[in-house]
C-alpha cells in the first residue's frame, strides 16, 4: 500500500536517529554526514520554515493549475452549471495526479507534496458537499475515506489527523441521525468510542514489528486522549447541548448529571498527569497540562472567583512555586524523573520560542498621540494581552 | 521510550557505520531511562512569569486612582528590588560571552524584574511626570534598562523588549504581531524612513559587536528584527508610493538588503534569515514585474497571462529549491 520504497524509508529513521544521535554528542559530525552520504534518502525538507513556504508555493501552483482548468471548462461548456457540477472532482483528481507524481519523485515532507495531498483531501470535501447539496455526514465519510488512504499511501501525517477529525465528525452527524436522543448521549457515545480507540491504538501499538506506522498511531493514539477528555468537559457538553438542543440553562438549575460532568472536567486531567509522569509519556504529559489550563478556563467561564489581575498574579505565584519546587526535588536525580536535560529526546525547540512571545506580549509601543489618554502608559502598553486566563 | 529507536542504532551498528564501542555507550544511555522535565518546568517559570506580570500590570491600570500611588509604587519596588537582589547575587557579573546562570530560577527572574521595571517606570511616567510631557524620552527609561539587564544577566527575551522600546522611539510598533498586520505604515509613510535607519543602525550595531566579540550570539536577535522591518518597510512602500524615483529607490534598498542578508544568512548559517530574505526578495520581484507590466494594456491577454501562471509557479519552485539546496550545501561545507 505505501508508494515509497521501503528502502528509503528504512534510511530515513536511520539519518534521523543519526541526526539525534549527533547533537546528543554520541557520534561526530563528520561521522553524521558520513551517514547521510551512505544512505540515499528522500526530497524532504526537515527545516519547518522552509517546508511552509514550499507548502505556499505549491499551493499556489494547485491554485494556478486549477485556475487553468476553470478557464478552460467555463469557456469550452456548454453550460456552466455542469461545469459547476464536476470542477471540484476534476480538481481532487488533480490532487490525487499530483501527489502521486511527487511521490515517485521521491518528494516526502517536502511541503509540495502536502500541499497536493491537502489541496485533493479540500476538494473532495467540496465536491461530495455540492452533489450532496451539503449533506454532512456523507461528506465526513468520504472526506474520512479519502484521508485514510493518503496516510496509507503516502504515510502524510496531516492525512491522519483529517481523518482523526473526519472520523469523529462521522459519529457526531451519526447521533444526530437519531434525533434528540442521539444529541442526549451524545457525550456518553463520544467518549466510550474514543476509551475504545485509545485502548485499542494502543494495543496494535505495542505489537507493531515495522516502523512506518508508528507516528501515525501514535498521532491517533492522542487524538484520543483529547477527544475523551473534551467528550465530557462541563464547558464543552454545556455550550453544545445549547447549541444544539436549545437547552438554555435556566438561573440556578443546572445541566442534567452536572456532577459527574464537573467531577470528570477534574479528574481526568489528573489522571492523565498521574499516569503520564508513571508511564514516562511525554505526549501524554502535554495533553495533561493543556487539559488542567482549559478545566481551569471551563470554571473560570461560568464563575469568575476572582477579578482576572488577581487571577493571573495569584495564578503566577502558584505556577511559580510548583516550577520552583519541582527543580529543587528533581535537581539530583540522575535517572527516571530528572530536571538534567535529556541528551537525546529533548524539547528544546518549545524554549527557542520564549523570546518571540516576549516580544508579542510586552513589546514596548509607540505612545498614543493623544496625551492625556488613559491608555497611555508612558513606555506604552505593558499590561499584555497574550495570556488570558488559560492557564 | 520508543522501541524503534533503539532498533535504528541497531542498525546503524549493523551497518558498520557506527562503531561498537558508540553503540555500547548510547545503550547504557538509554537504559537510565530518563525522562527529562527540564524544558517544561522552564516553561512554567517562564509562563508564571508572563502572568505574574501581565497580572500586576493589569492591576494597577485598573486601579489607578483607588489604590494609593504610594502603596502602588513601594510593592512595585519591593518585588523588584527582590528580584534583582537574587539576579546580582548569583549572576557571575557580566560577561562578553554567553554565559547561563547555575541556577534556572535567575534567568526568569531577571525577566520579571526588568518588565516590572518597565511597568514601574510606566506608572511614574503617568502619575508624576517625571520627565515632562515628552513621552519619547519617557520610552527611552526602559529601553535603556532593558539593555542593562539583557546584556548584564544574558538574556534574549529581555532584549526583544529593549530593541521594540527602542523602535517605540523612532515611532514604530515591531511587536511581530504589529510588523505582520503591517500596521505601521497606514498613516505615515515617512515612518517607513525611519525604519529602514532604524534596521541600518541594527545591522551596523552587529558589526560593531562582532568586531569587538561583544555578546556574538545576540546578533541573530539584532539581524532577525533588521530584516524584519527593512523588508517589510520597504515592501510596504513599493506599494503605496507611486512616484517614480522614490518607488525606485525603495526597490534599489530592498535590494540591497536582500543582498546583505543573503551574505550574512550563510556567515552565521541561519536558514531562518536565509527563507525569509527570499520570501521578500520573492514579493520584491513579484511587485516589480506586476509594475512593469501595467504599462501594458491588459484586457486582451488576460487569458494567456492565467494560462502562463502555472508556468511561472514552477519555475519558482525549481528556482527555490535550487537555491535551499546550494544553501544547505554551503552550510554543511
Amino acid at each position: 500500500m505505501i508508494v515509497y520504497d521501503k528502502k528509503l524509508l528504512d534510511n530515513l529513521a536511520l539519518v534521523e536517529e543519526a541526526n539525534s544521535l549527533e547533537s546528543a554528542g554520541f557520534i561526530s559530525k563528520e561521522q553524521k554526514n558520513l551517514i547521510k552520504k551512505e544512505l540515499p534518502a528522500f526530497k524532504r525538507q526537515s527545516n519547518i520554515l522552509v517546508r511552509l513556504g514550499f507548502f505556499l508555493l505549491g499551493a499556489f501552483l494547485y491554485l494556478s493549475i486549477c485556475g487553468v482548468i476553470a478557464l478552460i471548462g467555463l469557456t469550452g461548456s456548454t453550460s456552466e452549471h455542469n461545469f459547476f457540477n464536476i470542477c471540484c472532482y476534476i480538481f481532487a483528481a488533480i490532487g490525487f495526479a499530483g501527489a502521486e507524481f511527487l511521490a515517485n519523485q521521491k518528494y516526502y515532507g517536502h511541503g509540495l507534496d502536502d500541499a497536493f495531498i491537502l489541496g485533493a483531501l479540500l476538494n473532495v470535501g467540496f465536491a461530495i458537499a455540492i452533489t450532496t447539496e451539503g449533506y454532512e455526514i456523507q461528506v465526513a465519510l468520504f472526506v474520512a475515506v479519502a484521508s485514510f488512504f493518503m496516510y496509507r499511501r503516502y504515510l502524510h501525517l496531516l492525512s491522519l489527523l483529517v481523518f482523526c477529525i473526519a472520523a469523529a465528525g462521522v459519529l457526531f452527524f451519526g447521533m444526530f441521525e437519531f434525533g434528540d436522543t442521539g444529541k442526549t448521549i451524545l457525550p456518553f457515545v463520544a467518549m466510550l468510542a474514543s476509551a475504545a480507540f485509545y485502548f485499542f491504538t494502543k494495543r496494535v501499538l505495542h505489537k507493531l514489528t515495522v516502523n512506518y506506522y508508528y507516528n501515525g498511531l501514535l498521532l491517533a493514539n492522542s487524538f484520543c486522549l483529547v477527544l475523551f477528555y473534551l467528550s465530557c468537559n462541563y464547558l464543552v457538553v454545556r455550550e453544545l447541548s445549547a447549541e444544539l438542543l436549545g437547552n438554555e440553562v435556566p438561573q440556578g438549575k443546572d445541566i442534567p448529571f452536572a456532577i459527574f460532568f464537573y467531577a470528570f472536567t477534574f479528574i481526568v486531567p489528573a489522571v492523565y498527569l498521574v499516569q503520564a509522569l508513571k508511564t514516562k509519556d511525554r505526549i501524554m504529559l502535554w495533553i495533561s497540562f493543556l487539559a488542567i489550563g482549559f478545566s481551569i478556563y471551563t470554571i473560570r467561564f461560568y464563575y469568575s472567583v476572582l477579578p482576572i489581575e488577581v487571577a493571573l498574579t495569584l495564578g503566577g505565584l502558584v505556577l511559580f512555586a510548583i516550577a520552583y519546587f519541582s527543580i529543587r526535588k528533581l535537581k539530583e536525580n540522575e535517572v527516571g524523573l530528572t530536571f538534567k536535560p535529556d541528551r537525546i529526546n529533548n524539547s528544546n525547540a518549545i524554549l527557542n520560542a520564549e523570546a518571540l512571545i516576549v516580544a508579542s506580549t510586552f513589546g514596548m509601543k509607540p505612545e498614543a498621540k493623544v496625551p492625556d489618554s488613559p491608555m497611555d502608559f508612558g513606555g506604552g502598553g505593558f499590561s499584555g494581552g497574550g495570556s488570558e486566563g488559560t492557564f | 521510550m520508543n522501541k524503534f529507536d533503539d532498533q535504528a542504532s541497531k542498525s546503524l551498528l549493523d551497518k558498520n557505520l557506527i562503531t561498537e564501542n558508540q553503540y555500547q555507550e548510547i545503550s547504557a544511555y538509554r537504559n537510565l531511562n530518563i525522562f527529562s522535565l527540564n524544558a517544561e518546568l522552564k516553561l512554567f517559570l517562564y509562563l508564571s512569569v508572563l502572568l505574574f506580570t501581565s497580572g500586576i500590570g493589569i492591576l494597577i491600570y485598573n486601579n489607578i486612582d483607588s489604590i494609593g500611588h504610594f502603596a502602588i509604587l513601594s510593592l512595585l519596588l519591593i518585588v523588584i528590588g527582590v528580584c534583582f537582589y537574587y539576579c546580582f547575587k548569583n549572576s557571575k557579573g557580566f560577561q562578553k560571552q554567553e554565559t547561563t546562570f547555575e541556577h534556572p530560577v535567575v534567568e526568569y527572574l531577571a525577566l520579571a524584574g526588568s518588565i516590572l521595571t518597565c511597568i514601574f517606570i510606566g506608572y511614574l511616567q503617568f502619575q508624576y511626570q517625571p520627565f515632562g510631557t515628552n513621552y519619547r524620552f519617557a520610552t527611552l527609561i526602559p529601553t535603556i534598562v532593558s539593555f542593562f539587564c539583557a546584556y548584564y544577566f544574558d538574556n534574549k527575551s529581555i532584549l526583544t523588549i529593549g530593541i521594540t522600546g527602542l523602535a517605540a522611539y523612532v515611532g514604530l510598533s515591531v511587536t511581530p504581531q504589529d510588523l505582520l498586520n503591517n500596521s505601521n505604515f497606514y498613516n505615515d509613510q515617512t515612518l517607513s524612513y525611519s525604519a529602514i535607519i532604524l534596521g541600518v543602525l541594527l545591522i551596523l550595531w552587529t558589526i560593531y559587536s562582532s568586531r569587538i566579540q561583544l555578546k556574538t550570539h545576540f546578533n541573530i536577535i539584532y539581524l532577525t528584527f533588521a530584516l524584519h522591518i527593512i523588508s517589510i518597510a520597504t515592501i510596504s512602500s513599493l506599494l503605496d508610493y507611486f512616484e517614480y524615483g522614490i518607488w525606485f529607490l525603495f526597490l534599489i534598498v530592498l535590494a540591497a538588503s536582500s543582498f546583505y542578508f543573503y551574505k550574512i544568512s550563510h556567515e552565521l548559517k541561519a536558514i531562518s534569515l536565509y527563507v525569509f530574505m527570499i520570501v521578500y526578495a520573492y514579493i520584491g520581484l513579484n511587485i516589480f514585474l506586476i509594475r512593469i507590466f501595467e504599462n501594458f494594456s491588459f484586457s486582451d491577454i488576460w487569458v494567456l497571462f492565467i494560462m502562463i501562471l502555472p508556468v511561472y509557479f514552477i519555475g519558482s519552485i525549481l528556482m527555490f529549491i535550487k537555491l535551499i539546496k546550494k544553501f544547505n550545501k554551503e552550510i554543511a561545507a
